[in-house]
């Protein structure tokens, strides 16, 4: 630690801004030194840039402030290459932000710029400027900012501001600072806030109850469930539920209406009025936690179903008829503004059926039953059900667990059923982003379809160690047999077992099938591309994901998949 | 026309002086641009170096090799073929290899940089009709900066980690750019030391005039390293070798460095952007600096620079055979 410190005091005495918190963060590997360089950066930043550096590294963004291909061009206007050679440049980059960097180069004599300048004067008046306004204060930004200035300059500007700094991570650095929580600095950070109007005060101060009235909690996650369920003790101990494949959501209820919050820390009420419409019907300082469902008159339906409605936004009466929707209610988060998560959870399960219990019928919210079962052997067997239920599997909750941050091993379990898997042949790849900038690793994968000819069925592009990534690379770098945009196509030979989680009918691609998460289990090189799963094996799996849902409902007589 | 040079299985080959330049497989005669793997292959009957590259070739290949040695500059006369070797700036003793026939100049350029390196010759512009160029780094994001503020950052960087406590390991090419970084390192902020692999060479770059700090090599188990400074090549990045330096920062020389994601992928604490081949406007200068009515672009993945100059009216194609290579620096 004394090490540490001293290390610490060198880099940072020399050190202010948040170009150079950026650069720190992006070389450092250790998430120790990461937070404690965030907790430097804050004690010594301006109020207003701590603010907004809070909420850019929260992964915020300011929306529309410039188009990709705009940025391109005018890019090109200024460093003189030609648009196509931008264009070479960020494929081997595999970085728009960091690509302009380097090509545009920045004012060595520029003095520095702070991070609420930036925001204030260039980005901020961007975002509503036209074309040609656009054009001449970015070149303003490009002459004043210094060339350390422009990576996160162009991260800002194009929104993509990865630089492996987790929310929960950022959380403990607030935490540290304002010697606060962290439950309580995850709850501030999240969801839609203002930091030009905020305080960072307001962000690291003490709680007030009513600030978060209208914020989601941090969800607490499951870990997966990789040992013999006995090993878990007495059946006793454990709440099971089904596992809902829909979107994880906490509904949220104040005084002026309700809020619907994803994982993602997205608000998609919007999308979702019928659920909203509950809100007068509910008591006010509420949050529950839940999945939100695609639901008609038969019962659950499947996920993909659910697609339809996400990202419209005020969806019309046709659609609202067509594709309904219903809030599965599994947990309490708050009641009349008293956050409830350190009760137990069987305790929050009685509060909450109880004020679930007081709505009318006919509502589309309903409360998530428990599997019941007198033994872990009888539980499996019910586990094998999930297909046919149109579930993902079971979740263990213990009876007495409190409602965490995050995933903390030990009080929640998802027993998933084991994924479908298929083994596939290698016929494209792409280089990628990121920490596989320059590498080949998404992969176009094929299986053969009834005249044994190849036919594309998933992009996949994880799974892999660094070693077998370095191996892939070499093989795709000396079987190239076509160049397709960014994508080259390569001459089969490499063959993965692709796990998924689903097959559904499609029209979009030319297979007639897409997958659900598909990702790469592992490298069989005891394989040859001939050896490769048939497409009727995965129409096969598509097909028992239609006839699982049938119950009751108006399936194509003929067999026809394309329900959906 | 007949050209002094043309493509065959095996790399450049001269009709004329029935030599290759930087062949694969075996041939009988093989004029040699610099000692690098990929350039300096085994197995051919007789080669032909710059002065300065032969004791490095022969350290490489074995001193059972028949090898000469030519001046820099010197025209000598193979068959109908007038050849010299003139400095590329790549590496100690590193050469482009011009060839006359009939009175038509070819200049095969082997790696080159046009940018300072005080440990080698510097690079020399040789005018020509057909320039023979790398292109490793052919895009403009590749840009150096020079090689004494490249300097500054290793040592401060180095000095960082003495007052951390942590010893700081140096990966880089064992010949050419290790030679480079331990000429510039600052022996006042802590003791140096090398891989194995690098130090053989470093008496052939003493004679030459080249002068390091004091370098050892690092002794099985001997404790402290907290402070030191150990250069040593990438192949040995994740090997066993390096694990006796408990706690070490890893920094890594290359061009490559200069884009983010090369570093992260190796999972280094430093990137330092200090290439020996030359950037996207050393290769700009250096190609229209030689003259040359052609340009044949080899040794990357060169198409993105053989469009630019073929739109500013340059005759630029890649040479047939050379396929995407990632070779030493």
């Amino acid at each position: 630690m004394a090490r540490e410190s001293v290390w610490e005091k060198s880099r940072c005495e020399k050190m202010k801004g948040f170009s150079e918190l950026f650069h720190d963060l992006d070389e450092m590997i250790k998430t120790g030194e990461r937070i404690t360089r965030m907790v430097k950066y804050f004690e010594d930043a301006h109020e207003e840039d701590a603010s907004w550096a809070s909420w850019f590294l929260a992964g915020n963004r300011i929306k529309g402030v410039v188009k990709t291909g705009q940025l391109r061009e005018w890019a090109s206007q200024r460093s003189g290459w030609p648009v196509w050679l931008i264009d070479e440049c960020y494929e081997r980059v595999g970085d728009l932000a960091e690509t302009l960097s380097l090509l545009i180069g920045g004012n060595k004599e520029a003095a520095p710029t702070s991070l609420s300048e930036v925001v204030r004067e260039i980005l901020l008046p961007l975002a509503h400027a036209d074309r040609s306004e656009k054009a001449e204060s970015l070149k303003r930004a490009w002459d004043r900012l210094r060339p350390m200035d422009l990576l996160p300059f162009h991260k800002l500007l194009t929104g993509g501001f990865r630089i492996g700094v987790s929310r929960g991570n950022l959380c403990k650095a607030l935490a540290e600072v304002g010697q606060v929580d962290p439950a309580i600095i995850a709850q501030r950070i999240s969801g839609d806030w203002d930091p030009g109007i905020r305080k960072f005060e307001q962000i690291v101060g003490e709680e007030r109850p009513e600030d978060s009235w209208c914020r989601p909690f941090p969800f607490c996650l499951a870990s997966p469930l990789q040992k013999e369920p006995e090993t878990l003790g007495d059946l006793n101990d454990w709440w099971v539920e089904w596992k809902w494949d829909g979107i994880r959501c906490q509904f949220l209820n104040e005084e002026n209406g309700g809020l619907l919050w994803t994982r993602g820390d997205e608000s998609v009420g919007e999308s979702f009025p019928e659920l909203l419409n509950l809100s007068p019907h509910l008591p006010a300082g509420l949050a529950i936690d839940g999945e939100i469902l695609a639901w008609g008159p038969e019962g659950m339906r499947p996920f993909s179903r659910l697609q339809k409605r996400l990202g419209r936004k005020q969806p019309g009466p046709s659609i609202l008829k067509k594709e309904p929707v219903r809030f599965m209610a599994y947990d309490l988060l708050r009641m009349e503004g008293v956050d409830m998560r350190t009760l137990p959870f069987l305790d929050r399960r009685k509060r909450l059926q109880s004020i679930l219990e007081e709505l009318p019928g006919g509502f589309p919210l309903q409360l998530s039953m428990p599997v019941e079962s007198t033994d872990w052997e009888k539980l499996a067997k019910k586990r094998e059900e999930s297909r046919d239920r149109g579930v993902e599997g079971l979740m263990l909750k213990r009876r007495d667990s409190v409602y965490s941050t995050g995933r903390v091993k030990g009080d929640w379990y998802k027993w998933k059923v084991d994924p479908y898997v298929a083994d596939m042949v290698v016929v494209g790849a792409q280089l990628g982003h990121g920490k596989r900038a320059n590498i080949y690793s998404d992969y176009t994968l094929a299986v053969l379809d009834q005249q044994g000819e190849m036919v594309t069925v998933a992009k996949a592009y994880s799974g892999l160690s660094d070693v077998e990534l370095k191996e892939v690379d070499r093989y795709v770098r000396k079987n190239v047999t076509g160049k397709f945009g960014p994508v080259r196509s390569v001459r089969p030979g490499i063959v993965f077992e692709v796990a998924f989680e689903g097959a559904r009918s499609s029209g979009r691609h030319k297979s007639g099938i897409a997958l659900r998460f598909p990702r790469i289990q592992r490298w069989r090189k005891d394989k040859k591309p001939e050896e490769v799963d048939t497409l009727e094996n995965l129409l096969g799996y598509a097909r028992m994901g239609e006839r699982a849902r049938e119950d009751g409902t108006k399936t194509d007589d003929a067999g026809n998949l394309l329900l959906f | 026309m007949d050209e002094p040079m043309i493509v065959r299985p095996e790399g450049l080959y001269c009709p004329a002086g029935g030599f290759f330049i930087d062949p694969r497989g075996r041939v009988d005669k093989a004029l040699v641009t610099h000692a690098h793997s990929d350039h300096a292959r085994p197995g051919h009957g007789k080669y032909l170096v710059s002065e300065g590259c032969l004791p490095l070739l022969k350290l490489r290949l074995g001193q059972k090799i028949q090898a000469e040695g030519i001046a820099y500059g010197k025209v000598c006369k193979i068959g109908d073929a007038h050849v010299s070797f003139h400095p590329a700036g790549h590496i100690l003793g590193s050469s482009q290899i011009r060839v006359e026939v009939g009175g038509r100049v070819w200049v095969v350029s082997g790696d080159y940089k046009p940018q300072p390196d005080r440990s080698c010759e510097a690079f020399e512009l040789v005018k020509c009709d057909v320039f023979v160029s790398e292109c490793t780094f052919g895009l403009p994001v590749y840009r150096w900066q020079k090689e004494e503020i490249i300097h500054q950052q290793i040592n401060a960087w180095w000095q960082e980690n003495v007052e951390a406590g942590r010893p700081s390991m140096l990966f880089a090419y064992s010949l050419g750019k290790a030679q480079r970084l331990l000429r510039g390192l600052d022996s006042s902020i802590g003791p140096i030391f090398a891989h194995g692999a690098i130090h053989p060479f470093l008496p052939v770059y003493e004679k030459c005039g080249v002068v390091f700090p004091k370098v050892q090599k690092p002794k099985e188990g001997s404790g402290e390293w907290a402070g030191s400074m150990i250069v040593a090549p990438p192949a040995v990045e994740d090997a066993g070798w390096t694990r006796r330096f408990k706690g070490a920062s890893r920094g890594f020389a290359s061009g490559w460095m200069a884009v983010r994601g090369a570093r992260r992928r190796r999972n280094l604490d430093r990137g330092f952007v200090l290439s020996d081949h030359a950037d996207w406007s050393g290769l700009l200068e250096v190609i229209e600096g030689t003259g040359a009515e052609c340009v044949k672009l080899t040794h990357g993945n060169g198409e993105p620079l053989a469009r630019y100059l073929q739109e500013r009216g340059v005759n630029a194609s890649m040479l047939d055979g050379s396929g995407e290579r990632m070779g030493e620096e």
